[in-house]
C-alpha cells in the first residue's frame, strides 16, 4: 500500500535497491488497485442480485404501498397463477425450438465458412450483421416486416397468396412463433461467425487426414471437427441459452407485449410485466428467483452435456 | 476438388440465409427514402429520390438528435470509467502472487453467472435510493459494473503475457507501481484494451431495457435505443419515418464495424471464448 504514495522522484535518491525488496513491494502494492473495480461490481451487480431474493419474500403490492413479510406466500401465488404456467410453457417452447435449430444451423454454417469457399469473406461480413444491431432496431425491422401492411404480407399478396396473410404479431397462433423466428434469424449468423473463428484454429491436418481416410465432408464435419470444438460449442450454447432465456423480455416488450392474452408471455417478460406494469413486486421477484435458478440449472446441464469426453 | 459439386446445396443454403439477413436491411434502407405509398406499391424497388425528409421527420418527432447525443455521452463516459476501473484491477490480479489475487480473479469470473436482467427491479430501487433515478448519470455508473467481469478477465490474460523482467527493469529505474502500470503495462496491452473497448462500445450503445427503465421516457435524457421504439406509436404506420430512424441508430455501429471489421469480430469472438 505504501507504493501508491511513493513517487518516482522519491525513490530515485535511494541507492539502487537490491532484488528482494523489489519483489516484496510488488506483492504489497498490487491488490489494492483491484478494490475500486470490485466495489463497483459488488454495489451494482451483486447487491441487486441479493435483493431479488429478499424482495421475493416480501408482500409488496406497489412502489408506494406498505411492505410486509410474506415468507413463501408469493411462491404459492405464483404457482396458482395460470399466466405463470402459460409463461413457463411459452419459454419452454421457445428454448426447445430456438436453441437446437440455432446451434445446429450455426455450426454447419460456421463449418462451411471455415472451409473458405468462394466469397467467404463477404459472407462472414454479412453473417455478423445481426450481432451489431440493437434489440430495438431488430424489433423495428421485424415490426416493419410482420405488421398487417408490412413486407411479408406485401410479398405474399404479390405472388398471389393473399389468403395466407395474417396480422402475424397480433394473432395468438403466430405471435410466439414470430418471436422465435426473430431469435433464430439473428442468432444463426452471429453464432456461425463464432464457430467459424474457432474452427479456423483447428489444425488443417485433422480434416485432411480424415478425408484421406475416405470420410466425406458430412462425416468430417460431425465426426472429426465437432468433437474437437465440442467444449466451445458448449460455451456458445450456454450463452445463447442465457440470451434467449433472459433476453426475450425485450423482444416481447417491443413486439407483442405478451399478447394476445398471454400467448407470447415468457418468464422473463413476466418479471418485467409484474414489476413495471402490474406493480406486484413480490410476485415479480419471485419469478426472478425462479428465472435465476432455472438459468443456473440450465447452465450446469449444458456444461455437463458438452464436457470434453475423450 | 475441395469445393466440388457436392458443395452446391451448401453454397445455396448459406447464401440464401445471407439473403434473409440482407433483404430486411435493404428494405430498411430503401424505405427510409420513400413515402408510405411507395413502400406499399413496390417494397423492393430502389428509392426514386434521395431526399432526407423522413430522417428530418424522425429527428423532430422523436427528438432523435438529442437522443443520439445522450447515447454518445453515456457510451463515452461509461467506456472511460470501465477502462479506469478494469485496467488497474487486471494489473493487480495479473501480478499478484498470493491467494488473494486468485480469489479476486475468481470473484470476477463468477460474474458471468449473474443474469443482469433478473436484477432489473432491484437496480431500479438502487437508482431511486441514490437519487439518480431518471438520469443518464446512473447508467454511466451502472454500465461499467456490468462490463467488469468480462473486461477484467480479458485484460488479465493480456497482462499475463508481459514478462516480469519488464517491470523489474522499470523498478530499477525507480518507477512506482503507478508508473509501471502507466508506462509498461498499459502501452503493452493496447490490443487487449482495444478489444475491451469495442466489445463494450457495442453493448453500451445497444443497451435497451435498463435505459428504458432507469433513464425513462424524458426526451432530454433518454438514449437513442429508447427513443427509437417511440417512433412506432408517434408516427402511426409511417414506415418511411420509422425505418429512417432505425437506420440512424445503426450508423455509428456500422461505421465502426466497416472500418474495424476484423478487430471487431476478434473482439466479439474473444468475448464469447472468455465467458
Amino acid at each position: 500500500m505504501t507504493t501508491l504514495t511513493s513517487t518516482p522522484g522519491g525513490t530515485e535518491v535511494r541507492p539502487a535497491p537490491s532484488k528482494p525488496p523489489v519483489r516484496k513491494r510488488r506483492r504489497e502494492g498490487g491488490t489494492i488497485l483491484a478494490v475500486p473495480a470490485l466495489v463497483w461490481y459488488l454495489v451494482f451487480m451483486v447487491g441487486p442480485m441479493v435483493a431479488i431474493f429478499v424482495i421475493a419474500a416480501l408482500h409488496w403490492p406497489g412502489m408506494l404501498q406498505p411492505v410486509s413479510f410474506a415468507g413463501l406466500d408469493n411462491v404459492r401465488t405464483v404457482f396458482d397463477d395460470p399466466v405463470f404456467w402459460d409463461a413457463v410453457r411459452n419459454t419452454a417452447v421457445q428454448l426447445a425450438v430456438a436453441l437446437p435449430i440455432m446451434i445446429v444451423c450455426a455450426y454447419m454454417l460456421g463449418y462451411y465458412v471455415a472451409q473458405k469457399p468462394p466469397g467467404h469473406k463477404v459472407l462472414r461480413y454479412l453473417l455478423f450483421i445481426p450481432g451489431l444491431i440493437s434489440t430495438p432496431a431488430k424489433a423495428m425491422v421485424f415490426y416493419a416486416a410482420l405488421s398487417p401492411d408490412g413486407l411479408v404480407n406485401g410479398a405474399l399478396k404479390s405472388v398471389g397468396l393473399g389468403s395466407v396473410t395474417d396480422a402475424w404479431l397480433a394473432s395468438p397462433s403466430t405471435a410466439l412463433a414470430c418471436l422465435i423466428v426473430l431469435d433464430i434469424w439473428g442468432g444463426i449468423g452471429f453464432t456461425a461467425v463464432l464457430f467459424a473463428a474457432r474452427l479456423g484454429s483447428v489444425p488443417e491436418e485433422i480434416g485432411e487426414a480424415a478425408q484421406l481416410d475416405g470420410a466425406g465432408h458430412w462425416r468430417t464435419m460431425w465426426r472429426v471437427h465437432f468433437p474437437v470444438i465440442r467444449e466451445y460449442v458448449g460455451v456458445v450454447t450456454m450463452l445463447q441459452f442465457l440470451w434467449t432465456f433472459f433476453g426475450s423480455a425485450q423482444h416481447v416488450l417491443l413486439l407483442t407485449q405478451g399478447g394476445p392474452g398471454s400467448s407470447s408471455t415468457t418468464l422473463s417478460f413476466l418479471v418485467y410485466q409484474k414489476a413495471f406494469i402490474a406493480a406486484d413486486l413480490g410476485y415479480s421477484q419471485t419469478v426472478g428467483v425462479i428465472l435465476f435458478l432455472v438459468g443456473l440449472v440450465g447452465l450446469l446441464t449444458i456444461r455437463r452435456a458438452f464436457r470434453q469426453n475423450y | 476438388m475441395k469445393h466440388g459439386k457436392s458443395w452446391l446445396p451448401a453454397h445455396i443454403l448459406a447464401w440464401a440465409y445471407a439473403a434473409l439477413l440482407v433483404v430486411p436491411l435493404y428494405y430498411l434502407l430503401a424505405s427510409a427514402f420513400k413515402t408510405n405509398d411507395q413502400i406499399f406499391a413496390s417494397p423492393f424497388s430502389l428509392p426514386t429520390s434521395l431526399s432526407f425528409g423522413n430522417f428530418g421527420t424522425a429527428f423532430e418527432s422523436a427528438d432523435l438528435g438529442l437522443a443520439v447525443v445522450n447515447s454518445a455521452l453515456v457510451t463515452a463516459f461509461s467506456l472511460a470509467l470501465t477502462l479506469a476501473l478494469a485496467i488497474p484491477a487486471a494489473f493487480a490480479i495479473a501480478r499478484a502472487t498470493g491467494p488473494l489475487g486468485a480469489f479476486v480473479e475468481k470473484v470476477f469470473s463468477l460474474g458471468f453467472l449473474i443474469p443482469t436482467f433478473a436484477a432489473l427491479f432491484p437496480t431500479f430501487l438502487l437508482a431511486a435510493a441514490t437519487g439518480l433515478f431518471h438520469t443518464r448519470l446512473f447508467m454511466v455508473l451502472f454500465l461499467p459494473a456490468t462490463a467488469m467481469p468480462l473486461s477484467v478477465v480479458i485484460l488479465v490474460q493480456f497482462m499475463r503475457t508481459i514478462p516480469k523482467e519488464m517491470e523489474e527493469a522499470a523498478r530499477m529505474d525507480g518507477a512506482s507501481t503507478f508508473a509501471v502500470l502507466r508506462h509498461v503495462y498499459t502501452p503493452m496491452c493496447l490490443p487487449g484494451i482495444a478489444t475491451v473497448l469495442l466489445l463494450n462500445f457495442l453493448t453500451f450503445w445497444n443497451e435497451y431495457l435498463y435505459s428504458l427503465v432507469i433513464i425513462g421516457p424524458d426526451p432530454s435524457q433518454r438514449t437513442v435505443q429508447v427513443a427509437l421504439p417511440t417512433l412506432k406509436s408517434l408516427t402511426g404506420t409511417d414506415y418511411g419515418v420509422l425505418t429512417a430512424g432505425t437506420v440512424l441508430t445503426l450508423v455509428p455501429v456500422w461505421a465502426v464495424y466497416t472500418v474495424l471489421q476484423k478487430r471487431m469480430q476478434q473482439a466479439l469472438v474473444s468475448g464469447a471464448v472468455k465467458m
